[in-house]
C-alpha cells in the first residue's frame, strides 16, 4: 500500500506532504508512491539517512552547500520519457540525447555536493561513459549536438552541404540534406544503443536523486516540527507497546497558532489488545485518535513524528475509524457505513493481519442500547485476537475488564462568565490517566451550561439524567 | 539606420506587426542582418508560431527567417527536430508545450526555422531576462504580435518596432489613421512607480484606486460585457484598473460619463486597449486619462506599402503621411537596405 492510499484514509498526512517542500511533480510523484514499510531493519537504516539530513542541515556552516544542493534539485528535468525511450531501445532524437548529456553532468554535480555534505547515502553511479560518449570532446559543456567526430560520412556529408547554395541548387541541397539526416539518425541508433546499455545507471540516478530530496525534504519537516527518531519497538506476541510522549498533532498546532495558542502535548501508552478512551465533549479525544493514527503511519513511511520520543511496534496496517462518513453516494447512513468498515477490518484481523486501529465513538449514531452492546462485542473480538486498538466512547459503566484511559478533562472552576468555544483549551487538561473505574464523566450538561446555553433548557434536561 | 545602435544599447526589442503581411518578419530580418554586420550575439524568438514557409492566412509565400551562424534561438521540439542546419541544443525548459519543450539552441551555421516561442506574458518576460543570464548575448529579439489571440504582450522588451502597412489596410488614409492610433497608444504615459508596485501582480478582474492610493476590489468580473461595465460605472469611482482587456463597450461607457474629466484608467499596457480609435479618442478629447504600468521605448516604424494581393501603396507618400502624424522615425521597410 502506498502513501497516496494512506493519504486519503489517514487525516492529516496529507497536510504534512503539503507542506513539504519539494522541487515539482517529478519527487512527489516518488513520494506517493513510497510504501508502507513494515520492516524494522529498513526503517533502522531510513532513519539514520533521515538522522544524518538533520544533522547536516542543523550545522549552520553546511548552508551554503545546502543552499547549492536545493538548487540542484529544482534543475532536475523530468525526463522520464527519455528514459523509458531508452528502455524500450528506441532512438533518441537530439533533444532527448541532450536531456541524458544534461542530466549526466547534473549527477556529477549531486555527487560533489553530497559529498561535501558528507551525506553518503543514496550514492550516485558513476555516469563518466555517458559523459564520454555525449561529449566526445571533453568539453566539459552541457549543450549538445550530433558531433562530426561520430561519423565521417556525417562529417563528409556536411561539408558538401556548405559547398552548395540551397537557393541556387534547391534540388542537390536537398538531396544531400536528406543524406545528412539519414546519417544522423545512423549515429543516432549507435549513441542509442550505447546509452541502453547504461540504462539501469541512469534509471537509479534518476531515482535516487529524487529520494535524496526527499530526505531532505522530510529533514526539513522534521526540523519545522521538532519532530523526533521513533524507536522501532520490539514486535513480541504479548509485550509491543506503543508509547508516545509529548505527542502534537501539526495541523491542529498550525491552527492555533495562527490564533496565538499552543496545542497541549499528549502523552499515550497502547498495548496489545483494547483500550477504551473516556473524556467529556471537547477534551480532544478524536485529536489523540487522529495524532496516533498520523504517528504510527509516519512511522511506517520513515519520517520522524511530531513528539517527544516514541516507541512505535510495526504493523501491518492503521485504521482509522471516525463514522462521520456519510457515504450518502452510495446510499449508506453513517452507521451502515461505520459497521461496513468495522466488518472489513475484522475480517482482517482475523486473518492474523496484525494492525493498529483506532475508532471513534463506535455505534454513536443508533440507540444506545444497542450502541452500547455493539461497543461490547467490538471489544471482545479485539480482546480475543488481541488487537491494539484505541475507542472512543460516551457510553459508561459497561462492566468490560479492559484497559481504560480517560482524559483528565475540565476544570471549570477558571471559567469566568459565558464559556467562549475558542478559548475551551485554556480549560482543559487533555492529559490522559488510567481509569480503573468503568464510569464516564457526566460533564455535557455542565459544559453545555457553560457554553451559554438556555438554562432554562438545561434544567429541564437535568430532570432526565438518570 | 540609426534605430539598430538603440536596440543594442536596450539590450531587448519586439518588432510587432499590426497586421498580417505587414513587413515585420522582413524588418525583423533587417534588425538580424543588421546586428549580425555588427557582430552582436543575437536571441531571437517568437510569440506564438511564426516563421512558417507560407504565410497561414493568406498563402502567399511569405520570407522566412535565416539564424546566422551563432545566433540563439528558442522554439518548441517538435519544430526543433525538423531544422535542416546544424545547431547545438544549449537549454531546455521542463515544462512542456503542446508542441513539445522549448529548446534554446546556437546556430552552428546559417540556416532556416520556425520559431514558436513562450506564448504567455510571464514566460516570455522570464525568457528576455534569463537568456543574457544563461548566454553571451547582446540582444534579445522577440517576434511580436499584437491580438486578441495573443496572451503575450510585447512590452516585454525594453525597446519595440512596430510595422505595419497596405496589408492592414489599402485605404491611404485609413492606414495612417490607424496606425496613428496604435502609436497614440504606445506613447500614453506611464502610471508613477509607487502604483504600478501595487497594481503589477494584479493580473485580474478590476480595481478602485482610491483618493488615498488604496486598491479597493469592488468585486466585479473582468469588465468585458454591457452588465459588468453598468457595475463598474455605478460601484467604481474615477480611477480605475483593468489589468485584462479594456473593451470598446468599457471605454465608451466611460467616455460618455459625466465625470469623464476626472476619469483616469490604468491598463497592463497598450496591448491590451481593443477599443475603436473614435471610441480612444472620444474618451481622450472629453478629458480622460489612460496610463500605462509597463511602457517600452517606440524605436521606430516600418512601413510596408505592398498587401499580399499585389496592391501597391506609393511608398514615399506614405512614409510622409505617417512621419507627419508620429514623433519617431518611419521606413520603409523595403527601401531600407
Amino acid at each position: 500500500m502506498n502513501f497516496t492510499r494512506f493519504a486519503k484514509k489517514i487525516e492529516g498526512l496529507q497536510y504534512l506532504a503539503d507542506k513539504m517542500e519539494l522541487s515539482g511533480s517529478r519527487v512527489r510523484r516518488y513520494l506517493m508512491q513510497s510504501t508502507f514499510c513494515t520492516r524494522p531493519d529498513i526503517l533502522q537504516t531510513d532513519f539514520d539517512i533521515l538522522q544524518k539530513a538533520l544533522d547536516i542541515l542543523s550545522v549552520p556552516g553546511s548552508m551554503p552547500e545546502v543552499m547549492q544542493l536545493r538548487h540542484l534539485f529544482t534543475q532536475v528535468h523530468d525526463i522520464q520519457g527519455t528514459l523509458h525511450a531508452l528502455k524500450e531501445q528506441h532512438i533518441l532524437d537530439e533533444v532527448e540525447l541532450f536531456e541524458i548529456k544534461y542530466f549526466a553532468a547534473l549527477c556529477t554535480d549531486f555527487h560533489k555536493v553530497c559529498g561535501l555534505l558528507g551525506f553518503h547515502y543514496e550514492n550516485l553511479h558513476d555516469l563518466q561513459e555517458v559523459q564520454r560518449l555525449l561529449d566526445p570532446h571533453g568539453a566539459g559543456t552541457v549543450s549538445f549536438y550530433l558531433y562530426d567526430c561520430y561519423s565521417q560520412s556525417l562529417s563528409r556529408a556536411r561539408e558538401l552541404a556548405t559547398s552548395i547554395d540551397p537557393d541556387r541548387e534547391p534540388e542537390k541541397w536537398n538531396s544531400i540534406q536528406d543524406r545528412i539526416r539519414e546519417e544522423e539518425l545512423a549515429v543516432r541508433e549507435m549513441l542509442s544503443t550505447k546509452l541502453s546499455g547504461m540504462y539501469p545507471l541512469l534509471r537509479d540516478n534518476f531515482d535516487r536523486i529524487a529520494h535524496i530530496e526527499i530526505w531532505f525534504a522530510k529533514a526539513n519537516l522534521a526540523k519545522r516540527y521538532g519532530m523526533v527518531r521513533p524507536c522501532i519497538a520490539v514486535n513480541g506476541p504479548d509485550d509491543a507497546v506503543l508509547c508516545i510522549e509529548n505527542m502534537i498533532n501539526p495541523q491542529i498546532a498550525d491552527t492555533l497558532g495562527t490564533i496565538n495558542k499552543e496545542f497541549q502535548p499528549v502523552s499515550v501508552t497502547l498495548k496489545n489488545g483494547p483500550c477504551l478512551l473516556t473524556g467529556a465533549n471537547m477534551s480532544g479525544k478524536t485529536v489523540v485518535l487522529k495524532t496516533l493514527a498520523l504517528i504510527q503511519t509516519l512511522t511506517q513511511f520513515s519520517f520522524f513524528v511530531p513528539a517527544q520520543s516514541a516507541s512505535i511496534p510495526l504493523v501491518k496496517d492503521v485504521f482509522l475509524v471516525i463514522g462521520d462518513k456519510q457515504d450518502q453516494y452510495r446510499g449508506l447512513s453513517s452507521f451502515a457505513a461505520e459497521m461496513l468498515q468495522l466488518d472489513r477490518i475484522m475480517a482482517d484481523i482475523r486473518q492474523g493481519i496484525r494492525l493498529l486501529l483506532l475508532v471513534d465513538e463506535p455505534a454513536r449514531t443508533t440507540n444506545p442500547a444497542e450502541g452500547a452492546a455493539i461497543l461490547c462485542a467490538l471489544v471482545e473480538f479485539l480482546e480475543h485476537y488481541n488487537t491494539m486498538s484505541l475507542i472512543s466512547t460516551h457510553y459508561g459503566d459497561l462492566g468490560l475488564s479492559c484497559r481504560k484511559l480517560r482524559v483528565s478533562g475540565f476544570n471549570p472552576v477558571q471559567v469566568k462568565g459565558r464559556l467562549d468555544p475558542l478559548m475551551m483549551n485554556e480549560y482543559m487538561d487533555y492529559s490522559l490517566t488510567e481509569d480503573k473505574e468503568g464510569s464516564v464523566p457526566m460533564e455535557a450538561l455542565r459544559i453545555a451550561r457553560l457554553l451559554g446555553v438556555d438554562d432554562a433548557f438545561i434544567e429541564s434536561a437535568q430532570r432526565y439524567v438518570k | 539606420m540609426p534605430f539598430v545602435d538603440q536596440i543594442v544599447r536596450y539590450g531587448s526589442l519586439s518588432v510587432v506587426g499590426l497586421g498580417k503581411n505587414t513587413g515585420k518578419t522582413e524588418c525583423l530580418r533587417y534588425v538580424m542582418g543588421r546586428l549580425f554586420d555588427m557582430h552582436k550575439i543575437v536571441a531571437v524568438t517568437s510569440i506564438g508560431v511564426d516563421g512558417e514557409g507560407v504565410d497561414q492566412v493568406t498563402f502567399t509565400p511569405k520570407p522566412r527567417i535565416y539564424l546566422e551562424k551563432g545566433m540563439y534561438f528558442t522554439t518548441v521540439s517538435s519544430f526543433y527536430e525538423k531544422k535542416r542546419f546544424l545547431a547545438e541544443i544549449c537549454h531546455i525548459e521542463d515544462q512542456a508545450t503542446v508542441l513539445g519543450k522549448m529548446v534554446t539552441a546556437r546556430a552552428l551555421e546559417r540556416g532556416k526555422m520556425v520559431l514558436a516561442g513562450p506564448s504567455e506574458t510571464v514566460s516570455l518576460q522570464q525568457w528576455v531576462r534569463q537568456i543574457p543570464e544563461r548566454f553571451p548575448v547582446d540582444v534579445c529579439l522577440v517576434d511580436g504580435a499584437i491580438s486578441r489571440l495573443s496572451p503575450a504582450s510585447p512590452v516585454v522588451t525594453r525597446s519595440m518596432i512596430l510595422a505595419t502597412g497596405a496589408a492592414y489596410s489599402a485605404n491611404m488614409r485609413t492606414l495612417v489613421e490607424r496606425t496613428r492610433y496604435v502609436y497614440d497608444t504606445v506613447k500614453l504615459p506611464a502610471a508613477s512607480p509607487g502604483l504600478t508596485e501595487k497594481l503589477k501582480n494584479v493580473t485580474k478582474g478590476i480595481r478602485v484606486i482610491t483618493s488615498q492610493g488604496k486598491i479597493n476590489d469592488p468585486g466585479v468580473g473582468s469588465a468585458l460585457l454591457s452588465d459588468q461595465v453598468r457595475q463598474v460605472l455605478e460601484t467604481c469611482g474615477s480611477r480605475l484598473y483593468v489589468p485584462g482587456v479594456v473593451s470598446n463597450v468599457l471605454l465608451k461607457a466611460l467616455g460618455e460619463r459625466k465625470e469623464v474629466g476626472e476619469t483616469e484608467l490604468y491598463v497592463r499596457d497598450f496591448s491590451r486597449i481593443f477599443a475603436e480609435p473614435r471610441v480612444f479618442y472620444t474618451f481622450i478629447r472629453r478629458g480622460g486619462r489612460i496610463f500605462q504600468l509597463f511602457t517600452t521605448h517606440l524605436l521606430a516604424i516600418c512601413v510596408n506599402p505592398v498587401s499580399p494581393e499585389g496592391f501597391r501603396l506609393n511608398s514615399a507618400e506614405l512614409v510622409e503621411n505617417i512621419q507627419r502624424q508620429v514623433d519617431v522615425p518611419v521606413y520603409d521597410i523595403k527601401r531600407i537596405r
